[in-house]
């Protein structure tokens, strides 16, 4: 329901019940697979996720993935854990500066981003009303969501936090477009990466089945949760779940784990 | 001029592509939702099957040194064979579960194309097709 994959909260609490970090993120990349398209399934029915926005920026999101996620083949775990904690506080630290006042729409659309078509419209449930958008600087947003699938792929995360704060600082998009957009694609930049750890024999399907089941049970309340919730209700879910999953994996790479 | 996200409809924009792009959105939909239905009904046989066979859920196997294709082939191939069991279902849950944005992928592709005719997004859906499909089959 934040945009998020799942990862955030997965790959932590696998470590702590003492699995291996890097057939943590295989696990949870593949769950990351089961969350965002079950709940992309409503949101892009719901009409509240851009296909356009999605399908263009996805073509940067899958090479990163790819990307990083031999990077994380060829990585000793401390430095993921390390890595894994900063790229959540960052996305905490630069969702809370928006929420305080530095907002990334209000500009005129860019002429790429208008060839692109990147425009639309969702119905918003919670002010019942049909909300227009258009979004901008596209030539800015390719380049990040390749970074962005850097992380997705390295950290098995789905980097849902970072992709909907390009969608939303760079882009412009509204809150429940970034997120939902991002949903979309977390799947297809979650599977450009579980590719690569399936070949490395990464994924137990032991692990993997029951995890599965229990996110996809979590995203299928999430879902049906979000269209209900205010942007600034889901924002702050947001904000509280990255700050303590960011301290806790700082915490525990530089003590060893 | 400002550009902010509005109650009004963009200028210029006819019912028609507002149309297909709804039947889009339901089509695209319906790929994600039956794929990962499916996915997790295989799965729940192939744990539920396990349970009751061998009285744990545990299973002892690992997905190692193969890509999705080979993956499929192996599973589609012992089943045919005969050799049904329980790992059969949870194998084939995980290859359906991993094809499912795959297929979207595909099916996005074909509805650029077919029904939207629309180049730009063709071209950009295949380049993602392309990759995909290197990485999930080709490896």
């Amino acid at each position: 329901m934040g945009g998020m994959g799942g990862g955030v909260i997965l790959i932590p609490a696998l470590t702590l019940l003492g699995v291996d970090i890097k057939h943590a993120i295989a696990i949870s990349i593949l769950s990351v697979i089961a969350t965002s398209s079950g709940s992309a399934s409503a949101y892009v029915r719901d009409h509240l996720t851009n296909l356009k926005v999605g399908m263009f920026l996805e073509m940067f999101t899958i090479v990163g993935a790819l990307a990083g996620a031999r990077l994380t083949l060829v990585s000793s775990p401390r430095p993921l854990y390390v890595t894994f904690g900063v790229v959540l506080l960052g996305s905490w630290a630069a969702l809370f500066a928006r929420q305080t006042g530095a907002q990334g729409r209000g500009r005129a659309q860019d002429a790429f981003s208008r060839w692109l078509e990147l425009e639309g419209s969702y119905p918003d449930q919670a002010s019942h009303e049909t909300v227009y958008y258009k979004a901008r600087r596209a030539y800015l947003g390719a380049p990040l969501m390749f970074g962005a699938g850097i992380i997705a792929g390295l950290l098995g995360i789905g980097a849902g936090a970072v992709k909907v704060l390009i969608h939303d600082l760079v882009m412009g998009l509204p809150p429940k477009v970034s997120t939902t957009t991002s949903n979309l694609i977390i799947g297809v930049t979650a599977l450009a990466g579980s590719s690569v750890y399936l070949f490395a024999g990464l994924i137990r399907p032991a692990l993997a089945a029951p995890v599965i089941l229990g996110v996809v049970l979590g995203a299928f309340l999430g879902t049906r949760l979000l269209v209900r919730l205010s942007n600034r209700a889901v924002r702050l879910v947001f904000l509280v779940i990255l700050f303590c999953l960011a301290a806790e994996m700082i915490v525990r790479g530089l003590r060893g784990v | 001029m400002t550009m902010p996200p509005s109650t009004r409809p963009a200028s210029g924009s006819s019912l028609a592509p507002a149309r297909r792009a709804l039947a889009m959105d339901a089509f695209v939909g319906r790929i994600l939702l039956y794929g990962v239905a499916c996915s997790l009904l295989l799965i729940c046989v192939g744990l539920i099957w396990q349970r009751l066979s061998t009285g744990q859920l545990w299973f002892q196997h690992a997905l190692g040194g193969m890509n999705l294709f080979r993956l499929l082939a192996t599973e589609t191939g012992q089943a045919l064979r005969g050799g049904v069991r329980p790992r059969t279902f949870l194998d084939l849950g995980i290859a359906v579960l991993m094809l499912t944005p795959f297929l979207r992928v595909l099916a996005s592709v074909v509805y650029f194309f077919m029904v939207l005719r629309n180049w730009k997004y063709t071209l950009f859906t295949a380049f993602v097709l392309l990759v995909l499909t290197y990485s999930l089959f080709l490896r």
